[in-house]
């Protein structure tokens, strides 16, 4: 079949909306406090790491507290708050993308179509009100390490020798710990973790514009990389999403005690499904997740995202992160090279120092059962590239009274019914679904045979009439058995 | 009777690692790179082929010199899916160099008719301490619990082959308690923390078809024990407190060239593959049992 690629677009709502940190937020209220997707940008390289948190706390900012272990107790220059545009940049640029292509009519001459470009992000983000100032107490075996004011937060870095101590602490100076926090607190002291414990600064926060909280940015020398998921885990009702924005020079980043999955790319699927991308990515992850026996980590997107790389994706659906962005995001070694910045006097870095610069998107979905441990990782020299990509197809139109024509509308019916069966398989969705998504494609006067609503019993029909079992494995091992077979019988083993 | 089924116990770990690979290919969904495998395998074959007329004087076309080169052929396979299972980069050079230090060590690096280092774990760390552009995926396997009771069994049919489960069981064992004093008792993880420390396959497939190879572990019983406990202790370390990614495959290189050492101080009979150790009753029908009776 014939096929023209004239645009490339678009968008993507990932499931719902993208939020909050993986710590833990002690409320200081009795309400309580859910923190559903989280957003952390990872920046490595040797034994250095950047950690920024994004912020989406929805409660009266004078209750907010976050407490994140650090391997380190960090120092005032490591801690900086940055601008929260940037999340909403990465994901935009990093989402998961739908491709449009379209049909060539067999029966007419070649005919250009307009090229356009449609990218549409329209990712909501929730924001937050007020602050307030952190409380000193040095009692219970809990020491104050360090203490900073890094624009509106005020930073407490504690160490403790129990976990009864720290608590007791906590509840003293009315946070309030959530059930089940304990059990984790005790093995990070242990660990000789300290707690990296933020609230909001009333006073500072009144001088901003905004009624948002910043993100906070972390950097500090550890061999450990890692996110600390478990303290997050213990006021969390049920199943949290992460999305984990990686950068480095060599590579990939992946899980090391996890398994790293990709998710399924590339798939032809029904034209309707651009109406309610974001809904069906969200079915699609929401059925890969579960295939693969939820303990995953899930690749949506790698590339290397060098300045000197013009080529990020394809198609890309937003804006490339510029040099600015990432240097905003922690990527220290480009730091040397970004010109609008004449304060940073130390600018003597060699030009030739490797300013690569490798983008990795994770997606996680954890829950305390599927999770026991926190997320290791480890930077890897794979740069190979990755996206998340789906293919939808528009037919030709005009009439195919001619030959070609008559066989291109088979070919459609076929691709259709195959975009069908790969909707279902892809999301795990009854194709009753998506009837009215179907009903409502309305672009089709010309290929009545071929519609989707049309094609859909008769999917159905055969999927319902595919056998359950594996053939391919029957197939595989009757292939194995009969070599073995053959190698025996010739006395080869 | 099992033992006829396949005349070299080498055929088994073939064909259990092709299992791991399909497993890993089709249920864990792994992104098959199928140009590395080939690599790894190509490689692997040419070079014992090459090794074998470069190192063996035999007249070419003589039928000892064919039976030489058929008799490699397991040899190079287990090293080609060890490396397929567990090596990763994305160019093939590194592939074939790590296939062909795998392979040429065997024919080079010998000591008392034995070679000295566990061809593929050479290969591995080979590339991935000089070139750094290779790595290897300790989560590949994840941890679940199937898993775990598959590569028991299997595993467990490998090493009753060929006589070793007792260093499987000494690595492993000192691995996980040493895991478990550290994690459960001292820091206060709860048990599943520790449970998915242990369960994770890479380790598993580790003790059971990495440190297991006859050729490169002393061939006194209580030097292998005490050799697989040390190389156990040394690993922990370095996982827990220098966070080395695969370190018990980094360990169980640089201990191999102990392995001479232990065998002068510890004299015991050499082990030969394919052999045919006559077994006894009671070792019959027990691996009979274990046949009869494994997920197999």
């Amino acid at each position: 079949m014939k096929r023209k690629l004239l645009i490339i677009g678009t968008m993507l709502a990932l499931s719902p909306l993208l939020y909050s940190f993986c710590g833990f937020y002690v409320s200081k209220a009795d309400g309580t406090l859910k923190n559903k997707t989280s957003q952390v940008i990872l920046v490595r390289d040797g034994n250095h790491t950047v950690i920024t948190m994004y912020n989406d706390y929805k409660g009266d900012v004078k209750d907010f507290a976050m407490v994140v272990p650090v391997p380190v107790v960090l120092r005032k220059d490591d801690i900086h708050v940055v601008d929260q545009s940037i999340f909403q940049r990465l994901n935009d640029y990093s989402a998961p993308r739908l491709v449009e292509y379209w049909d060539e009519n067999p029966c007419s001459v070649y005919t250009e179509k307009d090229k356009m470009f449609s990218p549409k992000a329209d990712l909501a983000t929730g924001y937050n009100k007020s602050g307030r100032g952190a409380i000193l107490n040095e009692m219970m075996g809990v020491k104050i390490e360090a203490k900073y004011l890094v624009g509106e937060y005020d930073i407490l870095i504690l160490s403790a020798k129990e976990s009864g101590g720290l608590k007791e602490w906590l509840t003293t100076n009315g946070y309030k710990i959530p059930a089940g926090a304990e059990e984790v607190l005790d093995p990070y002291i242990k660990s000789n973790l300290k707690f990296f414990v933020v609230k909001v600064n009333e006073a500072e926060k009144k001088k901003l514009p905004g009624d948002f909280l910043r993100p906070l940015q972390i950097s500090f020398n550890s061999p450990k990389f890692m996110l600390p998921i478990r303290l997050g885990m213990a006021n969390a009702d049920g199943d949290q999403d992460l999305v984990v924005y990686a950068f480095t020079r060599k590579g990939r980043i992946e899980c090391t005690n996890y398994r790293n999955v990709e998710i399924p790319t590339g798939k032809n699927i029904p034209l309707f499904v651009q109406k309610n991308f974001g809904v069906f990515y969200g079915n699609l992850f929401d059925n890969q997740w579960k295939k693969e026996d939820k303990s995953v980590g899930f690749l949506e997107y790698a590339w290397d995202v060098s300045p000197q790389n013009f080529y990020h994706c394809d198609p890309c659906i937003a804006t490339a992160p510029s040099e600015q962005d990432l240097v905003q995001s922690g990527v220290w070694w480009l730091k040397g090279k970004d010109w609008t910045d004449y304060t940073d006097v130390d600018n003597d870095e060699p030009d030739n120092e490797n300013k690569n610069v490798h983008f990795t998107r994770l997606h996680f979905r954890y829950n305390r059962n599927s999770f026991p441990q926190d997320l290791m990782f480890q930077v890897t020299p794979n740069t190979e590239t990755f996206q998340a990509r789906y293919i939808i197809t528009h037919p030709a139109t005009g009439s195919f009274t001619c030959d070609a024509g008559k066989k291109y509308i088979h070919e459609l019916k076929t691709r259709r019914k195959n975009e069908l069966a790969d909707l279902t398989a892809l999301t795990g969705r009854n194709m009753d679904t998506w009837q009215d998504d179907a009903r409502s494609v309305n672009d089709e006067e010309q290929v009545k045979d071929a519609q989707y609503a049309s094609l859909m019993p008769q999917v159905k029909e055969e999927m319902e009439r595919r056998p359950d079992y594996p053939v391919g494995l029957v197939l595989m091992s009757v292939v194995i058995l009969g070599s073995a077979g053959l190698l025996r019988w010739k006395g080869f083993i | 009777m099992p033992a006829l089924v396949f005349r070299d116990a080498r055929y088994f770990q073939v064909s259990f690692q092709f299992i791991f690979l399909a497993y890993g290919i089709l249920y864990l969904h792994w992104n098959a790179q199928w140009w590395l495998y080939a690599t790894y395998f190509g490689s692997s074959l040419l070079t014992q082929f090459s090794c074998e007329i470069i190192f063996h004087t035999h007249r070419t076309g003589s039928a000892s010199w064919w039976k030489g080169l058929r008799k490699g052929i397991p040899s190079a396979l287990i090293s080609s899916f060890g490396l397929s299972l567990l090596l990763k980069t994305n160019n093939w050079h590194i592939a074939a160099l790590a296939a062909m230090i795998s392979i040429v060590s065997k024919y080079i690096i010998r000591l008392n008719g034995k070679h000295v280092f566990n061809p593929s774990a050479l290969g591995i760390v080979a590339v991935l301490f000089f070139t750094d552009q290779a790595w290897i995926s300790p989560g590949q396997w994840g941890s679940g619990i199937v898993m775990l009771f598959a590569v028991l069994s299997l595993g467990f049919i490998v090493v009753t082959r060929v006589q070793k489960l007792d260093i499987s069981l000494a690595f492993l064992g000192t691995f996980g308690l040493l895991l478990f004093a550290r994690q459960v008792i001292y820091l206060g993880w709860p048990l599943d923390f520790f449970i998915q420390s242990i369960s994770t396959g890479s380790l598993l497939l580790f003790s059971f078809f990495m440190i297991t190879d006859p050729k490169t572990t002393p061939n006194h019983a209580w030097a292998r024990i005490i050799w697989a406990v040390a190389i156990a202790a040394v690993s922990f370390y370095m996982a827990t407190f220098r966070f080395i990614n695969g370190a018990p495959i980094w360990i169980l290189v640089l201990a191999q060239p102990l392995v001479p050492v232990l065998d002068k101080l510890f004299p015991a009979k050499t082990f030969q593959w394919g052999t045919g150790k006559e077994l006894r009753q009671e070792e019959q029908w027990f691996i009979q049992s274990v046949y009869t009776h494994s997920v197999m």
